[in-house]
């Protein structure tokens, strides 16, 4: 459903991504792990179009074509068929709950306003939300404000959805409400690209999982291959510092 | 010493006929410079080839003269200069009219620096967001971080508004028959010169404070999104005059802020 080949991406002198192959079918749900630095978040929004990529192929949404040369069309192609889940929510913080969800119905898909509602409101319901539709913002936790943003994303139906470390930004006793979002989600068959570092959630709900490091794809394979037998020293050394963490 | 409380009284009344002149010159440089400061802020952010120095180069000039020196300049330049292109009719204009020309090249070079940091304060995540449910950076812009950026200029707006308030006194010089200037003249007359400054200094205080009232009403107005987190109430003591300037220059140009890294978009 979404192939990339061999991207590469520079900020400067430095190489970020180093020639990278990633492939996502339909249902998959990817936890992509890996040391800070290592290029998983430019890697997503390279992806997204949210940051130009210097080489490399991407075949999704009918789009076929070089990362670094995609047409104003291409680009929108590909934004109207994932989803974005952020760290820091990026809610709009002028727009309720309700608009949050509306605002890409309404504006980007041209969808009328009643059934925009009805979709949002559904979306809303389904991530625990329904009850805050009014409330702006800056009068949510963390862990609504994210669910929030969940619900932006799936309200678009995208083919896929991604988040960046979904739960990095939120108080320890907030991170379950989310997750438990995420979980069901992927249950019900979304196709989701997720960030992270709860190896629970990498180990029990993925059904893949893709190491990165120094902007490389270290080793990919079942959340078994990569936690019960991983093949290559650095995945080894990795899965040990972040699993005596906990 | 004690003062002439029926002199006072007198020039009350006659200066009354001068707030309107304040007003005028108060309203004309905001209604033209809003507008034009906003476009100039946008020009400096987007890196508008050309003009982009052009704007920075007369923003810092006109903050780096006081404006004491350009109202002497334009007072003394712009009629000779407009002389040569309509001939000696240019010597009887209303001298208001330069009022309204300094003022407002004064204005649009404080607006600018406030709509520019204005706009940089709404962090850009909100714009990619914007992108992430397929909307066009423009549309983003104009929905979500725009409404956001006047919000958070209001106040800035408010101290430029009151600076521009207490320095359009300095229209005196021009020969504008302002407050100020009708003040100064009475008192010339019988040597009250305490008396007469009293009156104007209540007048200004009077003006400036309508003023903060009625923007203290937009911000409320326009704030209604963020009222949880900043529960402002007016301040009804006199003397509280935000300290303008400070706020405005503090802001250092922060290129990791701009929003022009969507521009390829
Ligand atoms: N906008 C940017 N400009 C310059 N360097 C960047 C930028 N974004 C990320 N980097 C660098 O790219 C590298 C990879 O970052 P990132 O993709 O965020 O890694 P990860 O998400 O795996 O922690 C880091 O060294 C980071 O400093
Ligand atoms: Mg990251």
């Amino acid at each position: 459903m979404l192939t990339i080949k061999n991207l590469t991406k520079s900020y400067g002198p430095q190489q970020i991504l180093k020639g990278i192959d990633f492939q996502v079918n339909q249902g998959d749900v990817i936890t992509l792990i890996g040391p800070s630095g290592s290029g998983k978040t430019t890697l997503l929004r390279t992806i997204t179009t949210l940051e130009k990529g210097d080489g490399g192929t991407i075949d999704f949404a009918g789009v076929q074509g070089e990362l670094a040369h995609l047409s104003k069309n291409d680009i929108r192609t590909i934004r109207q068929n994932v989803g974005f889940v952020f760290q820091n929510y990026n809610l709009f913080n002028n727009k309720t709950t309700l608009q949050n969800v509306t605002e890409g119905l309404v504006v980007a898909h041209k969808i009328p306003k009643a059934q925009a509602k009805t979709i949002a409101l559904a979306a809303l319901k389904k991530v625990g939300m329904a009850d805050y539709v009014a409330h702006y913002p800056s009068q949510l936790s963390g862990g609504q404000a994210q669910r929030v943003g969940i619900a932006r994303a799936i309200a678009l139906k995208p083919q896929v959805i991604f988040f960046d470390e979904p739960t990095s930004a939120l108080d320890p006793e907030l991170v379950g409400e989310v997750l438990k979002v995420m979980r069901q989600l992927a249950e019900e068959g979304a196709t989701m690209v997720v960030i992270t570092h709860q190896m629970n959630f990498a180990r029990n709900v993925a059904n893949k999982v893709v190491f990165m490091a120094d902007g490389q794809v270290v080793e990919a394979g079942s959340p078994a291959d990569i936690f019960d037998h991983p093949q290559v020293p650095r995945t080894q050394q990795f899965l040990a510092e972040i699993l005596s963490n906990v | 010493m004690s003062l002439d409380t029926n002199f006072m009284a007198q020039v009350f009344k006659t200066a009354i006929a001068g707030v309107p002149v304040t007003l005028q010159i108060v309203l004309v440089a905001l209604i033209v410079s809003l507008p034009i400061g906003f476009i100039f802020a946008l020009v400096r952010i987007y890196r508008v080839k050309i003009l982009s120095p052009l704007v920075r180069l007369y923003v810092s000039f006109v903050r780096g003269t006081p404006l004491i020196a350009q109202i002497l300049i334009i007072y003394s330049a712009f009629p000779s200069f407009l002389a040569t292109i309509i001939g000696k009719s240019a010597f009887s204009i209303d001298p208001i009219n330069y009022a309204y020309i300094v003022f407002t090249l004064n204005s649009i070079a404080t607006l600018t620096e406030v709509f520019r940091s204005a706009l940089q304060t709404v962090d850009k995540g909100q714009l990619e967001a914007g992108l992430m449910v397929g909307m066009a950076p423009r549309q983003t812009f104009v929905r979500v971080i725009l409404p956001q950026a006047l919000v958070s200029a209001l106040p800035n707006i408010t101290n430029a508004t009151l600076y521009l308030i207490k320095n359009s006194s300095l229209a005196f010089i021009m020969s504008v028959k302002d407050i100020t200037a009708i003040a100064k003249t009475q008192a010339a007359f019988s040597y009250n010169f305490l008396e007469a400054y009293l009156v104007v200094w209540v007048y200004y205080l009077i003006i400036a404070y309508a003023a903060e009232l009625l923007f203290w009403f937009l911000e409320r107005y326009f704030s209604r999104f963020q009222r949880t987190t900043t529960a402002k109430s007016f301040n009804w003591h006199l003397f509280s005059f935000k300290q303008p300037t400070t706020t405005v220059a503090a802001v250092q140009y922060d290129p990791k802020k701009e929003l022009v890294n969507h521009a390829h978009n």
